[in-house]
């Protein structure tokens, strides 16, 4: 009786053994002495560092969104609002301005942005949002109470 | 202090660039341009120049190191650490980055006459070990404020700052001084007055007499009226 099956089960270990090493040793070139150009050491760093870039992506997001909203809460209190302030008033405005973009206002554009803030705060005044910071309503914006 | 504030502080430099510039050209306008247009056209380049330079020095203006003043008189530390940090770390500024050493340089005075909370002064312990066997010291607040006025403030900055390398170069920027003499080679630099937390109040023993006696007042007791 001929066995087959054990052998059929041992992986096919794809066309040529130099080829599949040398997609390994391109990720592994930017690391230090064996992990760079011994392969069983190489592929265990790859496969940590391809963990890790995967956990990273998510974290990139994280990061930036962190930053953007500590220099529009630096940004808005230069005009004497707050970080929260500002983005509940421009929604109730349906300013659909996103952080990034906000961001680039506040840096680039400081008049422009100066402009969203007297928005955001003519708003929150209208709207009695609670705050504990004293703001008035900037004489640049006439509402006439007709925003909703 | 906004960013448009912020590119002003050299105004008087380009205008002093301008004036220097102007006063280089004109003998040679007079010489070579006789004719008024040719004036009027050097003149309006000259305008252009000077719209150019207040751009160019605002951008400038938005990456200085700002010096700020701050009275710590009747302030408490700890929560002014809290605020003094975003000047010392730049995240006051929307230009912020952690990689990007935008921090501006605080200058306290009057380090001397703080105000700790509660009985903070008689429990508030700073510790300190020497490493040896029995080198640990137990200080107690005043004491380590009768020894140097500026320690309780310095250690509160430390304190509220991140703890990471950066933090012994942010201290860098922080200089305290227990009274209001500043020296000179910093005070031509400040520029700007960092609010404090709390007004401080006049005491009732520093009103002078004369507006206490003309203070209204309901009813006057009798002069041989003894107050118990």
């Amino acid at each position: 009786m001929v066995f087959l099956s054990l052998s059929l089960l041992t992986r096919a270990r794809g066309p040529d053994e130099f080829w599949r090493k040398r997609k390994i040793f391109k990720l592994a070139a930017h690391f230090f002495a064996r992990r760079r150009n011994c392969y069983s050491v190489a592929i265990r760093g790859v496969h940590r560092a391809l963990t890790y870039s995967t956990i990273g992506r998510k974290l990139k997001k994280k990061d930036m969104k962190e930053l953007q909203e500590q220099r529009l809460e630096a940004a808005t209190s230069e005009h004497g609002l707050n970080f929260w302030i500002l983005m509940e008033g421009l929604t109730r405005c349906n300013i659909l301005l996103n952080r990034k973009s906000l961001t680039d206002l506040a840096i680039w554009e400081p008049r422009s942005f100066k402009a969203i803030t007297d928005i955001a705060c003519a708003r929150a005044k209208q709207d009695h949002l609670k705050t504990k910071l004293n703001i008035q309503v900037p004489k640049s914006v006439i509402s006439r109470g007709l925003i909703k | 202090m906004s960013l448009a504030r912020r590119g002003q502080v050299c105004v008087s430099l380009i205008l002093r660039i301008i004036i220097l510039q102007s006063l280089h050209l004109l003998p040679i306008i007079c010489r070579y341009l006789s004719q008024t247009w040719l004036i009027i056209f050097a003149v309006s380049k000259l305008l252009i120049n000077l719209q150019l330079f207040l751009t160019y020095f605002q951008h400038w203006g938005t990456f200085a190191r700002i010096w700020h003043v701050y009275d710590a008189k009747w302030q408490d530390p700890y929560k002014s650490a809290e605020m003094l940090k975003h000047y010392l770390l730049g995240t006051n500024k929307p230009i912020y980055h952690p990689l990007n050493n935008c921090g501006d340089h605080v200058v306290v005075i009057n380090s001397k006459e703080i105000a700790l909370r509660g009985d903070e002064w008689q429990k508030r312990v700073y510790f300190h070990h020497t490493t040896y066997h029995g080198g640990a010291t137990w200080t107690l607040a005043w004491e380590l404020h009768s020894k140097d006025p500026t320690l309780i403030v310095e250690k509160a900055v430390y304190r509220a700052l991140p703890k990471n390398l950066q933090r012994r170069h942010n201290m860098q920027r922080l200089h305290i001084f227990p009274d209001e003499k500043i020296p000179e080679d910093m005070l031509k630099n400040i520029s700007n007055q960092i609010k404090q937390l709390r007004d401080v109040p006049v005491r009732l023993n520093h009103i002078p007499k004369t507006e206490i006696d003309s203070f209204p007042q309901l009813l006057r007791y009798p002069k041989n009226h003894i107050l118990k």
